[in-house]
């Protein structure tokens, strides 16, 4: 898997294991009041899935942002895929984006076209070629299984359908860190649940780092990942990995057949 | 700018247009309004200059002589004034020709025939085309001054000022409603990207996410203000080119005395001229416009 662009600061091309989001002692103040977010510490891994959780203004979605370089950390550095994010320049920001891909509580898709036209649109940002934009948006429908709605206007979907539109648009891309803020807050448990599971195959299907902010405890317990937890804009438990129980890795393995008929070859990564 | 991108930001600027049909159509309409009525004071402007400076070309000074001027001494004056850069033609006319046109524009026949000798014998005369009739006043002075066998000079002071005053007072007077036509057209313009801008918020907002470069996202804005602008001048033109015929031919139908005092200029030297002034104004406007919005709202 490629970079789109390397130009950055510090681009790297992440290997197994390597750190490619990496927050020390990272504050936020958005006024006077108190801190959103306090002196936060954590790395993430490449090919890691970690939710974020707490409560409503616990800082989740102030991280999230300063992943993203939405906003700036008041004291403290963030690092993402070697781009030290205090210190890039305006014009580097769009080349460090292409890198990330991101998905919303709320959509965010364009309501006046249809579900190919949105994935579709990720791809033309980007110039893509015409040509390669129909065989990867066609593919990425594909995978979140809404191949044969490409026609239909994205208002004329549920919720659930809607935001596999918003997933196939993140990924289409093929992004290194996928960011997903509250990703299931609008859908229902058993949808919420079908999401998920489309966000977990991309990570472990294309190796994709995934970074899931939720306050949904049902689907933080459910999928077994690392959490890191917040409140009042501090960690207060970061279960890694490897904490996990073995019946806990067992549950894992048997989520993990389940999209073993998803052929990797097929919705792997493709060349630009 | 690749050319793909260059096609996909005007294509986008296109569809822009007509997702925000109503504030496109209502731009057009400024736009055109603007710039036809810029082309109708051109139009108007330039003609009327044309008549002024018709006029212009007929201010004469007419200069009489002392009673035993010489022949050699009037040729000397004619030669002298030829030489002067604000003299266009200096015409001697004797005194019987002075006569003959005094009897043709005044007299009939049977009544110049009371006449035994000619009253106007001794009004032989210069006269005087200014090319600037701006220097009638020096050019007189120097007349007195320098040639004492001159009795009189007459001149066209009110005529003179007059033109080159009503000349300046057209001019001022169509900068300044131009200028207010322009900064409206341009405000105008502002407000619909900026209304598209406010529209398309999302859809900007999910450009930035997925790293569009600041480019691709102003360009379709830039494309969408030049765009309105360039068919905003386009519209004028094929009025005011259509209108600008009827008109003449109408005046000249329904005024036939006016073809004599009037004399128009023609529409091939008009549009040769509007048509470029009014495409490259506007599309800058659009430019202008689109960019300056750009700028306050697009914060990418």
């Amino acid at each position: 898997m490629e970079f789109y662009d390397n130009g950055g600061d510090h681009p790297m091309t992440p290997e197994q294991g390597e750190v490619v989001i990496s927050l020390k002692n990272v504050s936020k103040q958005y006024s006077r009041e108190a801190p959103a977010v306090s002196h936060v510490n954590f790395e993430v891994r490449e090919g890691e899935f970690v939710f974020i959780t707490g409560e409503t203004g616990s800082g989740k979605s102030t991280l999230l942002k300063m992943i993203m370089r939405e906003l700036e950390p008041t004291s403290g550095s963030v690092n993402v895929l070697g781009y030290n994010l205090n210190r890039i320049s305006h014009s580097r920001i769009p080349k460090f984006r292409r890198n990330l891909g991101v998905v919303f509580q709320d959509f965010r898709l364009l309501t006046d076209r249809n579900v190919y036209e949105n994935v579709a649109f990720a791809q033309r940002i980007i110039e893509v070629p015409s040509q390669k934009i129909r065989r990867n948006v066609t593919q990425m429908l594909d995978m979140v299984g809404m191949a044969d709605k490409y026609k239909r206007n994205v208002t004329k979907l549920s919720g659930g359908e809607q935001q596999r539109v918003a997933l196939a648009r993140a990924l289409v891309n093929k992004p290194y860190i996928l960011l997903a803020d509250e990703p299931t807050g609008n859908l229902d448990a058993e949808t919420a649940w079908e999401i998920m599971q489309l966000i977990e195959q991309a990570n472990r299907v294309y190796g994709t780092t995934v970074v899931v902010v939720t306050h949904d405890r049902t689907i933080v317990e459910r999928m077994h990942r690392r959490v890191i937890e917040m409140k009042q804009g501090e960690i207060i438990r970061d279960n890694p990995l490897e904490d996990l129980d073995n019946n806990e890795e067992q549950m894992l393995e048997n989520d993990y057949q389940m999209v073993q008929d998803v052929d990797a070859d097929d919705y792997g990564y493709y060349e630009n | 700018m690749k050319i793909k991108a260059f096609f996909y930001s005007l294509g986008q600027g296109i569809k822009n247009m007509f997702r925000n049909k109503g504030y496109t159509l209502a731009s057009i309409a400024t736009i055109a309004s603007c710039l036809f009525l810029f082309g109708l004071f051109y139009a108007v402007i330039t003609n009327f200059s044309n008549m002024l400076h018709s006029a212009e070309q007929n201010v004469q000074i007419t200069v009489f002589f002392n009673e035993g001027t010489t022949e050699n001494q009037i040729s000397q004056l004619q030669i002298d004034l030829k030489e002067r850069p604000e003299v266009k033609d200096v015409t001697y006319i004797s005194g019987d020709q002075a006569w003959k046109d005094f009897v043709k524009e005044n007299l009939t026949e049977e009544d110049a025939q009371t006449f035994t000798e000619n009253p106007l014998a001794s009004s032989e005369n210069l006269e005087v085309t200014l090319a600037d009739v701006s220097q009638q006043d020096s050019l007189v002075s120097f007349i007195e001054d320098n040639y004492d066998y001159v009795r009189q000079v007459n001149r066209s002071d009110v005529t003179a000022d007059a033109l080159t005053g009503a000349n300046r007072l057209i001019g001022y007077i169509s900068a300044v409603i131009i200028a207010i036509l322009f900064v409206v057209s341009i405000f105008l313009i502002s407000n619909t990207v900026a209304t598209g801008i406010i529209n398309h918020k999302d859809e900007i907002e999910i450009m930035k996410y997925i790293g569009a470069t600041d480019f691709f996202v102003r360009a379709p804005y830039v494309f969408e203000g030049m765009l309105i602008g360039l068919v905003g001048s386009l519209v004028p033109l094929v009025v005011l080119y259509v209108l600008y015929g009827r008109a003449i031919t109408w005046i000249l139908e329904k005024f036939p005395i006016l073809s004599n005092i009037l004399s128009f200029v023609s529409r091939g030297v008009i549009f040769s001229r509007l048509i470029p002034i009014i495409l490259i104004l506007g599309v800058g406007i659009g430019f202008i416009g689109s960019t300056m919005t750009i700028r306050k709202h697009l914060h990418v």
